[in-house]
């Protein structure tokens, strides 16, 4: 008897483990570009973070007999993107809490990889932002020589003061006042594409982010649709409403949730119409929240909000089967 | 058998946990535990109270319009307690709010005359009333403390004077747990965990 | 460049770039396979009713006699490949499910010496059409569509073209690119006898650019004939599915549920023609077919001619395996099915026989699927533009009838999202079921 399975018998050499790990690669130079900014802090609620998420994943599997998943890696994705969605100053506890809630409530108990319907990173900083929203929205100024020297050091002390990010002084004093906080506007852009502004560790610095991105369009893990028209929908509504699209592009977390969040498989749309309309949505749901909300930033609602709508999307809009007429 | 009646509330047919009835009040009022507490209570009344008189005046009342008089039935009793609540205990009752009014349509009470007192007789029903109530009361209870002790950092029994705020120490509470989305969560956690339970 | 003028085509929706291994057998000619002793001839190698058995358990058989009459319109005749003793007429196991067979021992002598060669211009098309009739040709790409049906279409379709598929694009198969480098003459015949049955004036050859060479040899063969024209064809999988090679060449779309004549198409495969041929000239009756014998384990890997009815134990003895097989796989990798026993026959759609070292058929092992991550590939790779995704998890929860709802039958079985998919989803097998079982 030889052994029996249904066609095909070869395989692409496709893998949800190397597709996870790509995207931890992927998630490398942001990784640096946070240390050189925040110092050795980050790196230390990064690492917690990610060992948080892959107890919690272990736990949780064990508790709810799974198939357990680590080596596909999901679980440090989860744990790596909680961690860069917070400021330098939270307490430990913060990226502790956010990562077992992302992992055992908004991914294990609705099934596990693949049935979860809300992106576990975002729906855990969401979660703590409510829970701590003073702690979450303490900025510190980045630091002004390399964090990479103070690593030796062991020093996780914070000694930067505290200011509001680019976003908040945009929407407190409009665009003076960010010209007096970075002196001209070409200054202004620099710094924010390289990340010399404060915010979240792992958002700030565009320049970092876009190599990752780079790499994980390359390899073809990310599509164009759901960045490209998330990003080009802020564009449109800041030309339409009179904004510095520049600006908006490149502050607070709209490239990370563009191409690392809103691209996530299991809770995004499927077709490429689909993928469209969902960048679509998340883009105005973030202008929306930026220009006229109460909090300066709404990348992590907006893709949030469309996570729950994904589902949806996926129903209306199917790819048109060839030879079907409709 | 009485007993029976007046247990099966507690946890079998724990009205929040199983039957999933009365969910608004649920996510509305258990921020606080002698919210908990005092919308329970006013619950247990009025439900064990339109219970019985339902049950006795049952076989009088037309089955066309039978909905309409017990509203009329229960919402008498909310009226009282209202009233009362509103006489003595002021800020429970200015806490507890519109949900009080709105026992009258709370669907463990409705539910609970249709399903149970408009069939059983009066002594049986009064049972079922003090049972379901008291389910009621411990799993709102349940929650509250949960979610004010993740919340506030604080477990409140305290009422017109009387009783204790107890302080969690060293615990920076999360705020998420007292709005209505630590509700959702934690109603959805329990939920599950009495789901495993029964189970068992 | 040498097939500059010719234009590049393919089709756009999905398809993938599976490795090739053709480099095996394709310089391998083809070769003579030894009589078998024993042959299993399964009354039933193609689409519609089984063919009525002639014969019974201690009949003697001569070659190319007929034992199984065709049944009906859509049915095939079935012949004797070897002579000898009928031994059995049993329901025996094919491809994993079971069928009427008739198994032959060998025994006596060949009579049939060299047949006699007609000319087929003078031949009626009815005659023709006759003669494919009753020699029992299916379409020996797989499917096995009765040949002599397929090449008279209701007449309320008007057909316009016939597309010859010498594509190939299942990986390690290569006896139709031999078939068209050694008998090159013969599959030009045999075109203009199938484009004399159908009346039509246009006939394109489809051929992959991984076969460079038969392109060549086919465009300076066919420079006189201003009616046959090759088409090269960018390599892709499913790039020799009926409904992608007339899209890709003529740019028409079979509407769903529909067949190619439905857009005025005939669509022939190269090892049919050449059968065709033979039928008509020499009243050959179908018995034996050309079959690509590959695999890493295999020591001649190469092309065969062999019996219909020769059993896989015969082809391993002949072959010669080194090594424990972990799967037989009866066709291509992509859509070939495997058996789980030495005794399946080869029959009048095989085009290969394909061995599977024990290491190579773990890799693939579908018993270990994960849950589907939405990550969307398959929809890209589908060339039908369908949604295994939702297929595969409604498969998972055996909701067959929901299946329908996603166009289950639709799906051409190509194997390309399963193919692609992270998860290593068994859509193909979910698809096979749901067809099965939500009719
Ligand atoms: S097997 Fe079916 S569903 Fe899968 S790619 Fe081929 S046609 Fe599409
Ligand atoms: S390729 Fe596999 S994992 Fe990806 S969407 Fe399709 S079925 Fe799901």
């Amino acid at each position: 008897m030889y052994r029996l399975s249904v066609s095909p018998h070869i395989h692409s050499k496709a893998s949800v483990s190397r597709i996870m790990w790509t995207f931890i690669v992927a998630l490398m130079p942001a990784m640096a570009a946070s240390i050189w900014f925040f110092g050795p802090r980050a790196l230390y609620l990064e690492i917690i973070s990610v060992a948080t998420a892959v107890i919690t994943e272990l736990l949780t599997g064990l508790l709810l007999k799974k198939r357990i998943t680590l080596s596909d890696g999901s679980a440090v994705i989860t744990g790596l993107l909680v961690a860069f969605n917070m400021p330098v100053s939270v307490p430990y506890y913060v990226p502790i809490v956010g990562s077992f809630f992302g992992i055992a409530i908004v991914k294990q108990l609705f099934g596990g990889l693949g049935y979860n319907i809300f992106n576990p990173a975002l729906a855990a900083r969401v979660f703590v932002m409510f829970a701590w929203l003073p702690e979450m929205t303490t900025w510190n100024a980045p630091l002004t020589t390399s964090g990479f020297s103070k690593l030796a050091g062991f020093n996780f002390s914070i000694d930067t003061i505290t200011t509001a990010t680019p976003l908040a002084i945009a929407k407190m004093k409009g665009m003076a006042g960010l010209l007096t906080e970075f002196g001209s506007k070409m200054g202004m852009y620099k710094d924010l594409f390289l990340g010399k502004c404060p915010g979240c560790i792992g958002e700030t610095s565009a320049l970092a982010l876009l190599l990752g991105a780079g790499l994980l369009l390359l390899t073809k893990i990310i599509r164009w649709p759901i960045p490209l028209s998330y990003l080009a929908t802020v564009v449109l509504i800041c030309l339409l409403s009179g904004n510095d699209p520049i600006f908006h592009l490149l502050s607070g977390g709209l490239i990370l949730g563009a191409f690392f969040m809103a691209t996530d498989y299991v809770t995004s749309p499927m077709t490429p119409k689909g993928m469209i309309l969902f960048g679509v949505g998340c883009g105005l749901v973030t202008m929306v929240l930026r220009l006229k909300g109460g909090l300066p930033e709404g990348v992590s609602f907006s893709i949030l909000f469309m996570n729950a709508l994904a589902p949806l999307i996926d129903r209306y809009f199917k790819n048109p089967v060839l030879g079907v007429k409709t | 058998m009485k007993i029976q009646e007046l247990s099966k509330g507690l946890f079998k047919e724990n009205p929040i946990l199983v039957l999933m009835l009365g969910l608004c009040p649920t996510l509305a009022v258990s921020t606080k535990a002698i919210y908990g507490i005092g919308m329970g209570a006013a619950v247990i009344f009025v439900l064990t109270c339109s219970n019985v008189i339902i049950s006795l005046i049952k076989d009088f009342i037309p089955d066309k319009i039978r909905i309409p008089s017990y509203i009329v039935v229960i919402a008498t009793f909310v009226t009282i307690v209202d009233y009362v609540m509103k006489a003595y205990t002021p800020e429970l009752h200015k806490s507890l709010g519109i949900f009080i009014p709105l026992i009258v349509v709370n669907c463990i009470i409705l539910g609970r005359a249709e399903a149970f007192a408009a069939k059983k007789n009066v002594l049986d029903s009064f049972f079922d009333g003090i049972g379901m109530g008291l389910g009621f009361t411990l799993a709102l209870t349940l929650i509250a403390v949960i979610r004010e002790i993740l919340g506030a950092g604080t477990i409140t029994l305290k009422l017109l004077g009387y009783g204790w705020i107890v302080e969690i120490p060293h615990l920076n509470p999360m705020i998420v747990m007292i709005l209505p989305p630590g509700a959702f969560i934690t109603i959805g956690l329990i939920l599950g965990f009495s789901n495993i339970l029964k189970k068992r | 460049m040498w097939y500059s003028g010719l234009k590049i085509k393919t089709f756009r929706t999905g398809g993938v770039h599976p490795h090739e291994y053709k480099g095996l057998t394709e310089e391998c000619s083809i070769i003579n396979f030894p009589v078998p002793q024993k042959v299993i001839i399964p009354l039933s190698q193609h689409i519609g009713k089984t063919a009525k058995a002639l014969v019974k358990k201690g009949d003697m058989v001569s070659e190319y006699q007929l034992i199984g009459q065709k049944d009906g319109k859509i049915s095939a005749n079935v012949h004797s490949s070897i002579p000898g003793k009928v031994v059995d007429v049993v329901m025996a196991c094919i491809l994993n499910y079971q069928v009427l067979s008739v198994v032959i021992q060998l025994e006596g002598e060949f009579k049939t010496g060299n047949l006699k060669k007609d000319e087929w211009e003078p031949l009626k098309k009815e005659e023709i059409l006759k003669r494919i009739e009753s020699a029992g040709i299916v379409g020996m790409g797989g499917a096995g569509f009765p040949t002599d049906f397929k090449l008279s279409p209701p007449p309320d379709k008007k057909i316009d073209t016939l597309l010859v598929n010498g594509v190939e694009c299942e990986p390690y198969l290569t006896s139709d690119y031999r078939l068209m480098m050694e008998k090159t003459d013969e599959i030009v015949e045999g075109i203009k006898i199938v484009k004399k049955v159908l009346g039509v004036r246009t006939v394109f050859l489809g051929i992959e650019l991984n076969k460079k060479k038969a392109i060549k040899k086919f465009k300076d063969r066919l420079t006189s004939e201003s009616n046959i024209h090759v088409v090269p064809l960018k390599v892709k999988y499913p790039q020799g599915g009926e409904k992608q090679l007339i899209k890709a060449i003529l740019k028409r779309q079979v509407p769903s549920g529909g067949l190619p004549f439905d857009v005025g198409v005939i669509v022939s495969n190269i090892a049919t023609v050449y059968a065709v041929r033979e039928a008509v000239l020499f009243q050959k009756p179908l018995t034996e077919r050309v079959v690509t014998v590959a695999g890493t384990i295999v020591e001649k890997c190469g092309n065969y001619k062999i019996r219909v009815g020769t059993t896989v134990s015969e082809v391993i003895k002949e072959v010669g395996i080194h090594g424990p097989i972990g799967k037989v796989i009866m066709g291509g990798p992509m859509m070939g099915i495997n058996v789980s026993t030495v005794e399946a026959p080869v029959m009048k759609g095989t085009s290969g026989i394909l061995f599977f070292s024990e290491k190579e058929a773990r890799s693939i092992d579908y018993s270990f699927y994960k849950p589907c991550i939405h990550c969307s590939k398959c929809l890209e790779a589908c060339p039908v533009n369908l949604n295994p995704s939702m297929l595969s998890i409604l498969g998972e929860m055996e909701k067959w009838e929901d299946m329908k709802g996603y166009h289950l039958q639709d799906c051409i079985e190509c194997g390309c999202c399963s193919f692609v998919c992270p998860s290593r989803r068994p859509i193909v097998g979910w698809v096979k079921a749901g067809k099965a079982l939500s009719a």
